[in-house]
């Protein structure tokens, strides 16, 4: 089957067209030329090509679209590191097509498909090219490329449904690697002062855990994985926004020498900010809040000892985001600090959606929760059924994912 | 109808909060009388309400008022489920925060006249109340944990309120790293509950009525997540090793430290073990060490207090003391005397706090009465102490009892030479400025950052 529209590609399409559309409102005149247009309009279209693909081939081709624009940057630490995942992905899915289930055809590709996620995510070792790409002028193409989390949905749609024999063991490794990674750059984090280096940490440290639950067995762990992805993308693209549209009305945001106080001119854009970072790390009433409390019970269930780094990979983050909530918006504003414009109705309206998404979220979770409630289920079905028993995986690739499995 | 008070009661600040933001988002930001004037009508209502809810309830003879909306997300194994609760430990401190809220409230209106803060002080403090509510009233402790944060974070917003001087915002900060590594004890408490206790509802960890309630976890398992919750309580009312933030949290505005520091914030983590009283109760080493953190915290506060040059710390290590002497109590299974003692010391330290700036005035006011100044009491008991060692007293109460010396020695530098030692190994790719040179720091700003 080429396309398989089931609960959870719309949803995730839904999502990521929202998000695409909250990132176009906000992008500044400066990052809406035709180029970047054209770019962020090819990852959009990769992405959902990604998400609605029905084999690993078209899944492939989406994945490689989202690669293309990056070759238009001059950076070189992430035109390599995603090519190779490309690359990594292709050798997956020729393998998959020639070889049978449970032949050693299928355990390669399986592993090439752990190491084209580990590539895509920025996981430990390979998260230096997320530094170097939070380098580039067009976050607007970075936000839409990092918040489709293809590499979590690859494992979702295709790793565990199709690999089932191997799944498991190799789902152990990843889990543990995001973990690790999750702590190390919050760890990195608290030393670091530039912040656009502690946007990349961050993100990276909060989009790691979405891969540490997915691997739990336990349904809990996976919706908060699941619900985390949203958290992740709609927040991390309200911070991301609101930091590119300070950069472009202030030189002094990219290496601040104390506290600039931009909450005096543009206290709306700093309650934006303050939201989305608190509801990144866990602010009740807000879906983060909700995601993490799952996250956490899984992962501790899962990982008695490791699982910990989880929270504490949340509570270092914590201290992150406040610190660089106060270094852009607390403080006296300095004379060399020029006079700078609050969100202008678009931002602001476009924000608000980006926020109303973490708040609503938060106060009604049941809605977000039924809505990832089928890929939760089956998932964790999957894997509990795989540590008891190994069946022909092919009969699962049609239509695992329309119903809650019964429980 | 006492089940829709009570949630009436919890609801009135989170709904104010929401009704003022939501304004503001639009372009309108209220005016000092309006918000004033709201801010009377919800808490005179509350309070209203809560007297009335009280005395039904006596009338009645009813232990507890218990209103549940079922789960509130029910994943797997994992329920969360969404109760308020009124009981006898419960509802002395929703009156009490209702009424020192609407004090506050009624004091700030002229305390912070014309501040450019003003209408951001009424929204946190609202947020606040709510955070405050729900942790009082939470049925489940994981509902109690979102209370707890909420107001963890209007704390921390409010130390930073006046933050043209860089010392709040940094005191903030410092404030919530220690609230944030705090609560993960509370965090692996709650989740230890759920495991051993399948539930981490109140009615079901522990049956009965406060309190006389009784809970089947017990041994070691009591001890451990005893001792994660005390972790969670002695970051939140700044007991040792944590006591280091209390003076920090000094920074922010008069009506927000009594309301905080003096009567509400800080008493949370007192009441968090009154709730969990039971699982002390089985718990004989977790709740001598509930004792010996409360004792040494205590000798600190009444130490450091002496010691204090400005009003404010030195009331803040008063309160400090009071909670060490809570802590004891409920350490050594005294759970009324605590409330008590609890309710009596956060209202005679909110008049304390907001007397503060008036308290020159006051003092030239009583000398004025009595005829000359009044002699100093107290230090005949100076006198029994060898002097050498009234020296070292007078050292470790100037320095704080060093313990946010040694914070800052075991736990902040490790970590940040951790850090920095992990970021040299670290690939160096691009200069964190966009791509763009990195600007050379003009030499004001080296200063700055020096400084």
């Amino acid at each position: 089957m080429l396309l398989q529209l089931d609960s959870l590609a719309w949803i995730s399409i839904s999502a990521y067209l929202v998000l695409a559309l909250i990132t176009f409102a906000c992008a500044p005149k400066r990052d809406s030329g035709p180029s970047q247009v054209r770019g962020a309009l090819l990852i959009v279209l990769g992405s959902v090509l990604a998400y609605a693909a029905g084999s690993l081939w078209l899944f492939f081709a989406g994945w490689a679209l989202t690669i293309v624009p990056v070759w238009m940057e001059d950076r070189t630490a992430p035109k390599v590191m995603l090519t190779a995942s490309g690359l990594s992905l292709f050798v997956a899915v020729l393998l998959h097509s020639a070889g049978e289930p449970g032949s050693t055809e299928h355990r390669i590709a399986f592993w090439a498909i752990t190491l084209a996620v580990l590539l895509r995510k920025g996981i430990v070792p390979f998260h230096f090219w997320v530094n170097e790409a939070f380098e580039s002028p067009r976050l607007g193409l970075l936000n839409l490329l990092f918040n489709a989390h293809l590499g979590g949905y690859l494992m979702i749609r295709f790793g565990v449904p199709l690999f089932r024999e191997v799944a498991s063991e190799a789902l152990s490794l990843l889990g543990i690697l995001a973990i690790l990674t999750a702590v190390y750059m919050a760890l990195l984090a608290i030393s670091e002062r530039r912040p656009r280096r502690i946007l990349a940490l961050l993100c990276t440290s909060q989009a790691s855990f979405i891969l540490a639950g997915l691997e739990n067995r336990n349904v809990e762990g996976i919706m908060g994985a699941l619900l985390h992805w949203w958290v992740v993308a709609f927040a991390t693209t309200v911070v991301i926004s609101i930091y590119r549209a300070l950069e472009l009305r202030s030189t002094e945001v990219e290496s601040p020498a104390g506290f600039l106080g931009f909450a005096y001119h543009a206290p709306r854009l700093a309650v934006f900010f303050a939201v989305a970072g608190l509801a990144l790390v866990g602010m009740p009433g807000t879906l983060g809040f909700v995601a993490e409390d799952l996250l956490f019970h899984g992962s501790i269930e899962s990982h008695p000892l490791l699982g910990i780094g989880l929270p504490l990979a949340t509570a270092l983050n914590a201290i992150t985001v406040l610190r660089l909530f106060a270094t852009l918006f607390l403080g006296r504003r300095g004379s060399h600090v020029p006079h700078i414009l609050d969100a202008r109705p678009r931002e602001r309206w476009a924000l608000t959606a980006a926020v109303l998404v973490l708040v609503a979220g938060g106060v009604a979770p049941a809605l977000p929760a039924a809505l990832r409630s089928a890929p939760a289920h089956t998932l964790s079905g999957l894997l509990a059924k795989e540590e008891k028993e190994v069946r022909p995986p092919q009969s699962l690739h049609t239509s695992i994912w329309r119903q809650p499995a019964a429980r | 109808m006492q089940e829709l008070v009570l949630v009436g009661i919890v609801a009135a600040p989170g709904l104010t909060f929401l009704l003022l933001a939501f304004v503001w988002l639009l372009g309108w930001t209220p005016r000092e009388r309006v918000v004033a004037r709201v801010t009377a009508t919800v808490y005179s209502l509350m309070a209203a309400s809560g007297i009335w809810l009280i005395s039904m309830m006596i009338r009645d003879s009813a232990e507890a008022t218990r209103v549940s909306f079922g789960d509130w997300l029910a994943v797997g194994e994992y329920h969360f489920s969404l109760e308020l609760a009124g009981d006898h430990l419960s509802l002395p401190l929703v009156l009490l925060t209702v009424v020192l809220v609407g004090l506050v409230g009624s004091f700030s209106v002229r305390y912070l006249h014309r501040d450019r803060g003003f209408f951001r002080f009424f929204l946190l403090m609202n947020l606040f109340a709510f955070g405050a509510l729900l942790v009082f009233t939470a049925g489940s402790f994981d509902l109690l944990l979102g209370g707890w944060e909420l107001v963890g974070i209007t704390s921390v917003l409010l130390i930073a309120f006046f933050d043209e001087r860089r010392e709040p915002v940094r005191n903030a900060i410092r404030v919530f790293s220690m609230y944030r590594i705090a609560d993960l004890g509370l965090l692996l408490g709650i989740f230890f509950m759920h495991k051993l206790g399948h539930s981490a509802r109140v009615a079901d960890l522990f049956p009965g009525q406060w309190p006389n309630q009784s809970t089947n976890i017990a041994g070691w398992s009591a001890t451990l997540v005893g001792l994660l919750l005390l972790f969670a309580a002695a970051g939140k009312s700044a007991q040792v090793p944590f006591s280091g933030w209390l003076p920090r949290a000094m920074e922010g505005p008069t009506p927000s430290s009594a309301i905080f520091y003096g009567a509400i914030s800080v008493h949370m983590g007192a009441y968090l073990l009154l709730r969990a009283e039971p699982l002390l109760a089985n718990a004989p080493w977790a709740a001598a060490a509930v004792v010996a953190i409360g004792g040494g915290t205590a000798l600190l506060g009444t130490l450091a207090h002496r010691a204090s040059s400005d009003a404010k710390t030195s009331l803040a290590y008063a309160a400090m003391a009071q909670l060490g002497i809570i802590f004891v109590e409920i350490g050594l299974g005294y759970p009324t005397l605590a409330l008590t003692h609890l309710c009596g010391h956060a209202v005679v330290r909110t008049l304390q706090f907001l007397r503060a700036p008036s308290m020159l005035h006051d003092f030239h006011r009583v000398h004025t009465a009595a005829g000359g100044h009044l002699a100093p009491t107290g230090a005949h008991y100076h006198h029994v102490l060898p002097e050498g060692f009234r020296v070292w007293l007078y050292r470790v109460a100037l320095e704080r009892g060093f313990y946010d010396a040694l914070l800052d020695r075991l736990v902040a530098q490790p970590a940040m030479r951790l850090s920095r030692w992990l970021a040299s190994f670290e690939p160096k790719i691009g200069n964190g400025h966009g791509g763009r040179p990195a600007p050379a720091p003009a030499t004001s700003r080296v200063k700055e950052i020096e400084g």
